[in-house]
């Protein structure tokens, strides 16, 4: 068995992906590994975790046990790990497996299709049924370096010069969160620390330079230096009173005072060896920008282990790096201060205002970008110059934008979540216009367009999230379909199982049928079908865009067909069809996967089954108010994670 | 060709030349003229490097042609051919795997950790070898060791799990250098001026320690990274200060390479290679892993004479008619032989890269010996034959002499499965890194 096995993350308890629970009733009638009522009852009776252990050793410790953790799982610490809902996607996983038949292997005893139900059930009542009142744990994230993009923003932002240093640092690797504000990926290396140095300079050369030419130069100097030594200003003086603004603003939070006088006395130091004011104080507001305080988010630290309301300077840090992805400003620290940003009125004014605010587009081009995949257009992703010269960085940029501004749209007119699908404009430019045959659009600038069409509209139909799920050179109906159901919905189908890749080498031998016909060929295996059923359909009604996103009706010499339809039966037709059905059978997923990804990107942590208690109450809130993206946001900053904090157990590694 | 990679042409001249000397290496072995051989080789450091590649070797491009009885190289296969001149410092290894992690992802992320990688968790299960080096001895030296990759192509180029085979500790990936020139400036050039120097470094040190201090568990473990990296700015400084010593001949090579990334794929992979004889060389390290690709590398090495199609697709030579999910969909191939070839062309291009490293290394001499001697290299992947994504029977060698401790020119081939974790044990022990066990492993590898 290989690793793979564990990676994926579902909710898919012995049914298809994506499936809702009501609808799995009709489908699925005489299936006789299907878990009944009588199951459930069962397995939620008080002996029943006892009576389950027996069936998994002998079926499964054989090889997932102490001696052989076979796919990197080995059951008997994973029972251990109290509640079972810690490791939702492990058991998930068990569960699909054995109710696939995936599990045990062909080649060893085999459970009877009773045991596998009651085990199935057994998961399902420890993993679904959860009874979350009983934890209260609003989660923590350690101390962690600014993103690349957030460090050029607060840069940017401290000095009013935008340098952006960071396009010379290392790249950043993208880890299980999906966004790079994710603490657990935020390395601080040496080498990343010697472009921090080299970046401080820079910055101050730019932003402070001995003599300042530019409006921005003589502003900043204006700004930073407002004071310098003579008559009875002294040097200790003049240095202490420029510290104390600008430290508390480089590291956004009140600064102590053996803080501010250390960095007071450097600058002494530097002075009494000669160097001119301007010159000491630049050197030392360089070396503050390579202190922990200005490169790391970290917070007011915790006294006790309970949970922990947080300070109000690290609410407005939480709000701006949220919002904006970069540090607060002056109205926002101001509020701090004075220990009024928490008063709901006061909050709520602030987040209208902050939306307004044109630094809250990185909500479209951060977070939408790396939730959806369309930063990756360009980068990632990118055709062939040579062979492709209609593909221009202009073309690509406007793809990316598209997305990123209609997302921000819907934020800031504060529509429903549904908009996500069914909006009737999108945003572009003359060259973008032209990739979509609409007309009437002119000039280089982005402007939002209505349509008549039903060919665009919504996220499906958006050229960046077309190409980023396409090969090059062709479209992949698996690769949209799993987009839809992995990103889009947050309901991933588990990867291929032992023995997948065989099949499809079977397929390729008979290259003279049409790829629907391989796929549909490939879904007769039962194996397959289980959940390729579920992908395949959503991604080939969407076979009228190419690979680039262009609309066609033909395709190798045959007329493109779009029909589809879901595992439960419905059937539909192109994305119109798709827009309709998504937001008819599909909307409880996409509101949750829309709550779950913005609350992980707020929080700058992956979720933890602990975060479902706020995913619940967000989406509470959010029904009484037709899943508005307003609310959303207010909610989230509401939230029991985004104003607590508590001391995680340590775990220290190996 | 661009003028600014001059280094590396040049420097490939004279890896085919004649070998340079090198008075101040000379200079740690102070014994040399009474000295036996034996003290000499012991007083050279050990040198130790991880060569990784991805989408593993068709069947049988691994297997020498001809071996003598007790394992003997005979003849090495046309694949392999370019490693000839080096045939004599050569172990080839077959029947050896990793049992815990294998392929494209958790293959790559676990080659040197033994240890299994799931997916859901960042967690390669151990720290790599060469970081158990690097923490060792590492320390004697200006970097503890060097990660080297090359800049991705196409798919996966993110990837961390591909990308990733040092791990400073189970869940902390070590960071990659893909520039040559920031790999240069790493070790031979002096940072900003201004706030490099020691006052800076102390006044910053002492937010973190305050910070520290009132931190979680968690938090110090990233404050300790921040420290971590202001020792190694000041390591860096007094490494610079002692360079005004440096070898003439060493001092002739130190040519700052060009900015980004060549163009030309051969190019870059020499450059890189180059940095990490420049580092044995001066001694900056003596750790080094070198990634040529990441772990599912879909490069294209439309480039070489009869070839196309990506590094992945090749593998998978089976499938030929272009139409796999695996592959481009508009490369197609006439047959799985005319694809397999291919995919060994490919192979064999590497070996000649891996050559032209071991010829640099060869050239230059250390006290009675060359640097090659001196070394232990490890080349190979987390796959065996890609079309069948074998896990077991890794294409694997080891070239240089371990400084005496290796005896080159033949197969070791065990007649059980041996894991890699025992190789590893082996190699760090050469290298002076007083451990007993690596992950399973009690028993190291014979080499002697």
């Amino acid at each position: 068995m290989s690793t793979r096995l564990v990676l994926f993350s579902a909710c898919l308890l012995g049914i298809s992906p994506g499936l809702p629970a009501q609808e799995e009733q009709a489908a699925a009638t005489s299936n006789p590994l299907r878990v009944t009522d009588a199951d459930l009852r069962q397995a939620r009776s008080p002996q029943a975790t006892r009576d389950i252990l027996p069936i998994l050793r002998r079926y499964c410790t054989g090889c997932h046990g102490p001696e052989t953790s076979e796919g990197g799982l080995q059951l008997e610490t994973a029972l251990n790990r109290k509640p079972l809902v810690r490791d939702r996607d492990t058991w998930n996983n068990i569960a699909f497996l054995v109710g696939h038949r995936f599990m045990p292997p062909e080649d060893e005893e085999q459970p009877d299709d009773a045991t596998r139900r009651r085990l199935v059930a057994w998961i399902r009542v420890q993993v679904d049924e959860f009874d979350y009142s009983t934890i209260n744990n609003p989660g923590d994230v350690p101390i962690r370096r600014l993103t690349h993009h957030e460090y050029d923003n607060t840069v940017r932002d401290l000095f009013g010069v935008d340098v952006r240093p960071a396009s010379q640092f290392p790249s950043e690797l993208s880890g299980t969160s999906g966004f790079d504000n994710s603490a657990n990926t935020l390395f601080l290396q040496p080498i990343l620390m010697e472009r921090y140095l080299g970046a401080a300079e820079k910055v101050l050369n730019a932003a402070l330079p001995l003599e300042p030419q530019t409006e921005a130069q003589k502003k900043a100097v204006a700004r930073i230096l407002f004071v310098r030594p003579g008559g009875d200003i002294s040097d200790r003086e003049a240095a202490s009173r420029i510290l104390d603004r600008f430290l508390p603003r480089a590291f956004r939070r009140p600064v102590p005072a053996s803080t501010r006088e250390r960095y007071v006395s450097a600058v002494l130091a530097r002075l009494r060896s000669g160097s001119g004011f301007n010159l000491a104080i630049r050197e030392i507001l360089q070396a503050a920008l390579v202190s922990p305080s200005f490169l790391m988010k970290s917070e007011t630290p915790l006294a006790g282990d309970g949970p922990t309301a947080i300070s109000d300077h690290d609410l407005a840090s939480r709000l701006s790096y949220f919002l904006w992805a970069t540090m607060p400003d002056e109205r926002l620290t101001q509020l701090a201060d004075q220990g009024t940003l928490d008063q709901p009125d006061m909050l709520d004014a602030e987040i209208t205002r902050m939306l307004a605010d044109p630094r809250a587009e990185t909500l479209g081009t951060r977070f939408a970008g790396q939730w959806l995949g369309s930063v990756h257009l360009g980068t990632r992703i990118r055709a062939d110059p040579i062979d492709n010269p209609w593909c221009t960085e202009t073309l690509m940029t406007a793809m990316r934008a598209e997305t990123a501004m209609f997302f921000v749209s819907l934020v800031r007119d504060n529509q429903p979540i549904s908009r996500l699908i069914d909006a009737r404009y999108t945003f572009l430019n003359q060259e973008l216009a032209k990739f979509y045959r609409i007309g009437n659009v002119r000039g280089p600038k982005m402007r939002r367009v209505e349509l008549k069409t039903d060919q665009r509209g919504g996220l499906i139909g958006q050229a960046s999230l077309l190409t980023v799920t396409s090969f090059p050179g062709r479209t992949s109906p698996i690769n949209r379909g799993r987009w839809i159901l992995a990103d889009l919905l947050g309901t991933p189908p588990p990867p291929p199982p032992p023995g997948a890749s065989e099949l499809s080498e079977e397929l390729a031998e008979r290259s003279r049928l049409s790829r629907r016909q391989k796929l549909e060929l490939h879904r007769k295996d039962r194996r397959c079908a289980a959940c390729h059923d579920a992908i395949d359909p959503l991604g080939l009604s969407l076979e009228n865009y190419d690979w680039f996103g262009r609309w066609r009706t033909r395709r190798r010499r045959r007329t493109v067909d779009a029909s589809a339809s879901l595992p439960e039966g419905h059937k539909f037709s192109g994305p119109a069809g798709l827009r309709r059905i998504l937001l008819a059978r599909r909307h409880e997923q996409l509101v949750n996967q829309v709550i779950r990804k913005m609350l992980a990107y707020s929080l700058g942590r992956q979720l933890e089954y602990y975060d479902e208690t706020a995913v619940r109450a967000i989406r509470k809130t959010m029904a009484a108010n037709e899943f508005r993206f307003g609310t959303l946001i207010r909610a989230i900053t509401r939230s029991y994670p985004f104003r607590n904090r508590q001391r995680q157990p340590d775990r220290p590694s190996s | 060709m661009t003028h600014r990679f001059a280094i590396s042409r040049r420097s490939m001249l004279q890896g085919t030349g004649a070998a340079i000397a090198l008075p101040l290496l000379d200079v740690m072995s102070p014994h040399t003229e009474s000295a036996e051989t034996a003290d000499t080789e012991s007083a050279a450091p050990r040198r130790l490097a991880y060569l990784y590649f991805p989408n593993g070797v068709a069947n049988g491009a691994w297997d020498p042609q001809q071996v003598a009885p007790g394992g003997t190289i005979g003849s090495l296969n046309r694949w392999m051919e370019p490693l000839k001149p080096f045939q004599q410092q050569l172990v080839v290894i077959r029947n050896m795997w990793t049992p815990e992690g294998n392929g494209h992802g958790a293959g790559t992320a676990t080659w040197l950790t033994a240890g299994d990688y799931n997916g859901r968790r960042i967690d390669a299960g151990g720290v790599s070898a060469d970081q158990l080096a690097a923490r060792t001895i590492g320390q004697k030296t200006l970097l503890p060791s060097l990660e080297l990759s090359l800049r991705g192509e196409g798919f996966f180029s993110n990837s961390l799990v591909r990308n990733t085979l040092s791990w400073t500790s189970p869940k902390t990936p070590a960071p990659r250098d893909i520039e040559p020139r920031v790999i240069f400036d790493r070790m031979f050039r002096r940072g900003p001026a201004s706030t490099s120097e020691r006052s800076v470094l102390d006044l910053v040190r002492e937010d973190a320690r305050s910070l520290k201090r009132r931190g979680s568990f968690a938090d110090r473990r990233k404050l300790d990274e921040y420290l971590e990296s202001i020792r190694s700015i000041e390591r860096k400084l007094a490494f610079a200060d002692r360079q005004a010593d440096r070898s003439q001949a060493l001092k002739r090579q130190l040519v700052r390479p060009g900015p980004g990334i060549p163009d030309s794929h051969r190019e870059y992979i020499r450059v890189m290679f180059e940095m990490i004889v420049l580092a044995f060389w001066a001694d900056a390290t003596r750790v080094s892993t070198f990634m040529l690709d990441h772990g599912q590398s879909n490069r294209y090495f439309n480039f070489l004479d009869g070839v196309k199609g990506t590094w992945h697709a090749l593998s998978h030579w089976k499938d030929y008619d272009g139409k796999t999910e695996d592959d481009d969909g508009t490369t197609s191939w006439k047959s799985a032989e005319e694809k397999k070839r291919m995919y060994n062309l490919v192979t064999r291009w590497h070996h000649e890269q891996l050559a032209w490293f071991l010829g640099r290394l060869k050239s230059i001499t250390e006290g009675e010996r060359t640097l090659l001697d001196h070394s232990m290299i490890v080349y190979g992947s987390s796959i065996a034959d890609g079309h069948a994504h074998a896990e077991e029977n890794l294409p694997l060698l080891i070239a240089g002499g371990g400084g005496g401790t290796i005896r080159g020119g033949r197969v070791l081939k065990p007649r059980r499965e041996m894991s890699m974790s025992r190789l590893h044990l082996a190699l760090l022990q050469r290298a002076g890194v007083p451990i007993e066990q690596f992950g399973d492993a009690e028993r190291p590898t014979e080499l002697g």
